[in-house]
């Protein structure tokens, strides 16, 4: 699971070779830092001089990163020293800024983050924020990070709602989110019809309350709903309060229980394993959302889920093979060509 | 003389489409773009100077006394008579299907032969005017000096309509584009070079207000630029830009050098015509997409910051790619967005190369100096090499500001008489 420096360097990818050459003169600032392997959870100490430029910094977490075997070590060090500079990334960094010393606050800051970095928090989690379609979102552990697959299911549901937008005479369509995280579903699709309302659950308090600060961040707080209901447990207040619905969409939890021991140790220790595990099959949150849906649903409303590979097809014979009201109507694949998208229609 | 000509031209931004049917013939672009390929692919091999281009503008008054111009008026004159000679006496012998031609013809020939009409009346007034000024009335002398003033401007103003007319507009004029820049010979110091000449642009767009935004760029040690592309949008870019492409060369002491030698290096840019609507489409099953996460589970199993995304375009093998993002799903519009332009500036590409072939036109007429333009440092000028023009304060030039618009301005005055000559001499042989 670890992708090491080395994949990057055969792969097409470039955005690590210019740095070959720096890491190759490391030891020549190497001298200017305490010897690492004495230090506590192997933490860099800052230089003794004091001084550091930008490019010196990114070089010297990455080097460090890759020898403390964490993953991503350059993009790692890249995104945390970028964002401490206050852009997304180092490419946005003016060049002639690459050279400056940071300053003794600025320098804090990294060997602050940087060292979270090293107790295998993800990057997302270290600088608090990351982009998930055209939006950037605050995240907080434990609250799982939207993976790029969802900004895909984003896609689908999108494209379908904006064409029965054309449709002037339909009232406002209304978008219910199961296990909303940090908000990224609801925001981007809120984000990108200004006509949409939407609800959006999450049986995390934790989670509730991020995604109605990114909600408020991005000034969409006033077309979205936020409850701290589980729906497993919640059903009857559900289907009272959230009803009636044009879409249906979730990225629930979808790994199979044994299939957690494998995660990486960035996952396993960070995130919450509730938004993970889907029990045995994957399918215990599934299949409750598919049970509520024709609860829920408008007449011909959508249900888009984002799933495991394995599952599209179990998915389609348990709605031939129980009547639970719904149809399914096609399975899309992400960009890697898995089958990760399943999308079912409420039966008249 | 030369910079009323200039004015003037600029001043005659719009060109009335008289010339639709001819304007396909003339695509510089392509040619441009065509060559920009072949240096990529020489990028090595060429260190020779080709000697510069002994160019010159014309005036308005040398364009005019060229036969081929008024050898074309007359035959257009001629041509618009006969229309409609044949359409007022209803020739029998004509059928519909011609009939509507003619009439088609004569719309078209209609604003054009009008100016020919206004100069000619206007140039019987001032051979009027002057036969005045030879009689030894006073007051009427007065009078006909100020009349005689008031006609040459007219005349010449006329005759900057007719040659404005007559210039072939492109196709992909009003078009956007997409900016390509690579480092080429000279390694750390050309990517140095590559650096500078990326952020003029950025510059140039800004001071036209255009829109700017970078789509890929992978930089070099110490702040060069390997390869960068942005997308650039606003009224006229493509126009004032297209004559940017091809390969820039850098004299100068560089930075890293420490004996104090002059180097050359040079770098490439690349031009691609970005029309609003890109009129073809692309089949899904002819591109590779490839992302960090192709490998292992994907979605929740897997937490990645990696959101570079590549495209290969499998018929082409043309590859996009773009990694500033950090979303995927925008790294992958980006991506597209530079693979639609690279596509689209392909296919421009090969129609001209049938187009020129089926014309049996010598390819390479445009576009023709392998160095389009030297920045000498120790002499602080600017050559370009296609029109022989120097210009000199390299830093302002580096600006991207009116130095640059000044060079832009007289490479598309050149383009626009060589298109003329070219369409003239087509026109008188047919």
């Amino acid at each position: 699971m670890v992708e090491s420096d080395h994949c990057a360097k055969s792969s097409p990818f470039s955005t690590s070779q210019r740095f070959s050459m720096r890491l190759r003169c490391l030891f020549f600032f190497q001298a200017l830092v305490r010897v690492p392997c004495r230090a506590v959870g192997g933490a860099v100490g800052p230089p003794i001089d004091g001084s550091v430029t930008v490019e010196q910094a990114v070089s010297l977490w990455a080097q460090h990163f890759q020898q403390q075997d964490i993953s991503e070590p350059l993009l790692s060090s890249s995104y945390i020293i970028a964002h401490i500079l206050g852009q997304k990334t180092l490419e946005c960094i003016e060049r002639s800024r690459l050279g400056d010393r940071l300053t003794e606050q600025q320098r804090e800051m990294v060997w602050e983050l940087c060292s979270k970095r090293l107790t295998r928090m993800p990057v997302q989690y270290v600088i608090e924020e990351w982009d998930f379609r055209d939006l950037t979102l605050k995240m907080k552990p434990p609250v799982f990070i939207p993976r790029p697959e969802t900004e895909e299911l984003v896609s689908l549901v999108l494209e379908d709602l904006q064409e029965q937008q054309k449709d002037k005479t339909r009232p406002a369509l209304r978008c219910l989110e199961v296990g909303c995280g940090t908000g990224a579903i609801s925001l981007s699709l809120l984000h990108s019809l200004p006509q949409l309302k939407a609800i959006a659950l999450d049986k995390s308090q934790e989670a509730v309350c991020l995604t109605k600060e990114n909600a408020s961040r991005l000034g969409l707080d006033d077309r979205l709903n936020v409850h701290h209901l589980d729906v497993m447990t919640d059903e009857y207040l559900i289907v009272r309060d959230c009803g009636a619905v044009d879409v249906l969409v979730s990225n629930p939890p979808y790994l199979f229980t044994q299939d957690m021991e494998s995660l990486q140790e960035e996952i396993v220790r960070f995130e919450d394993h509730a938004a993970l595990d889907g029990g045995s099959d994957g399918m215990s949150v599934i299949c409750q959302i598919l049970a509520l849906a024709p609860k829920l649903l408008t007449e011909e409303g959508r249900v888009y889920l984002e799933v495991d590979p394995r599952h599209p097809p179990m998915i389609k014979r348990l709605t031939e093979q129980r009547m639970i009201g719904l149809q399914y109507l096609e399975t899309h694949c992400d960009l890697t060509n898995r089958t990760r998208f399943c999308v079912l229609q409420r039966r008249r | 003389i030369a910079v009323f000509f200039l004015q003037l031209l600029r001043l005659a931004a719009v060109k009335p489409g008289v010339f639709s049917r001819r304007q396909t013939a003339h695509c510089s672009t392509a040619a441009l773009l065509r060559h920009t390929r072949r240096h990529l692919r020489l990028q090595r091999g060429f260190h020779t100077t080709t000697p510069a281009l002994a160019a010159r503008i014309l005036s308005v008054e040398e364009i005019f006394s060229m036969q081929s111009l008024h050898r074309y008026l007359r035959k257009v004159q001629t041509e618009y008579r006969d229309c409609l000679h044949s359409l007022n006496t209803g020739d029998s012998q004509i059928d519909e299907e011609e009939l509507r031609g003619k009439r088609e013809r004569l719309s078209v020939l209609d604003p054009l032969v009008q100016r020919i009409t206004e100069l000619e009346e206007k140039q019987k007034e001032l051979e009027e005017t002057e036969a005045l000024l030879k009689e030894n009335d006073a007051d009427l002398h007065e009078l006909a000096q100020t009349e005689k003033e008031n006609c040459l401007t007219t005349i010449q103003e006329i005759k900057q309509q007719i040659i404005s007319a007559l210039i072939p507009e492109e196709e992909s004029d009003m078009s956007d584009l997409v900016l390509e820049v690579t480092a080429g010979i000279g390694g750390q110091e050309a990517m140095l070079f590559t650096a500078e000449i990326f952020t003029m642009y950025q510059n140039f767009a800004s001071f036209h207000g255009w829109g700017f935004e970078i789509l890929e760029f992978m930089s070099s040690d110490i702040g060069g630029v390997r390869h960068a592309t942005a997308s650039i949008s606003g009224p006229l870019s493509y126009k004032k830009m297209k004559f940017e492409a091809g390969v820039h060369r850098v004299q100068r002491v560089p930075k890293t050098e420490k004996q104090g030698r002059m180097h050359t290096s040079t770098m490439t840019v690349a031009i691609l015509p970005q029309p609003a609507e890109i009129s073809f489409t692309i089949n899904p099953k002819d591109l590779r997409i490839e992302t960090k996460r192709a490998s292992g589970a994907g979605g929740q199993h897997v937490n990645t910051t990696n959101s570079a995304v590549r495209i290969v375009h499998l018929p082409t093998g043309i590859v996009s790619e773009s990694q500033q993002e950090r979303s995927q799903i925008i790294n992958k519009e980006k991506a597209m967005k530079v693979l639609l332009a690279k596509l689209y500036s392909a296919k421009l590409e090969e129609e001209t190369s049938k187009r020129l072939q089926a014309r049996k036109l010598q390819i390479g007429t445009k576009g023709r100096s392998e160095k389009i333009r030297t920045y000498n440092f120790c002499q602080d000028r600017i050559t370009d090499h296609r029109i022989g023009k120097t210009l000199h304060d390299l830093d302002a030039f580096l600006l991207g500001e009116d130095l640059l618009d000044e060079m832009s301005s007289s490479l598309q005055q050149f383009y626009d008489q060589e298109a003329l000559m070219d369409f003239l001499e087509d026109n008188n042989t047919d």
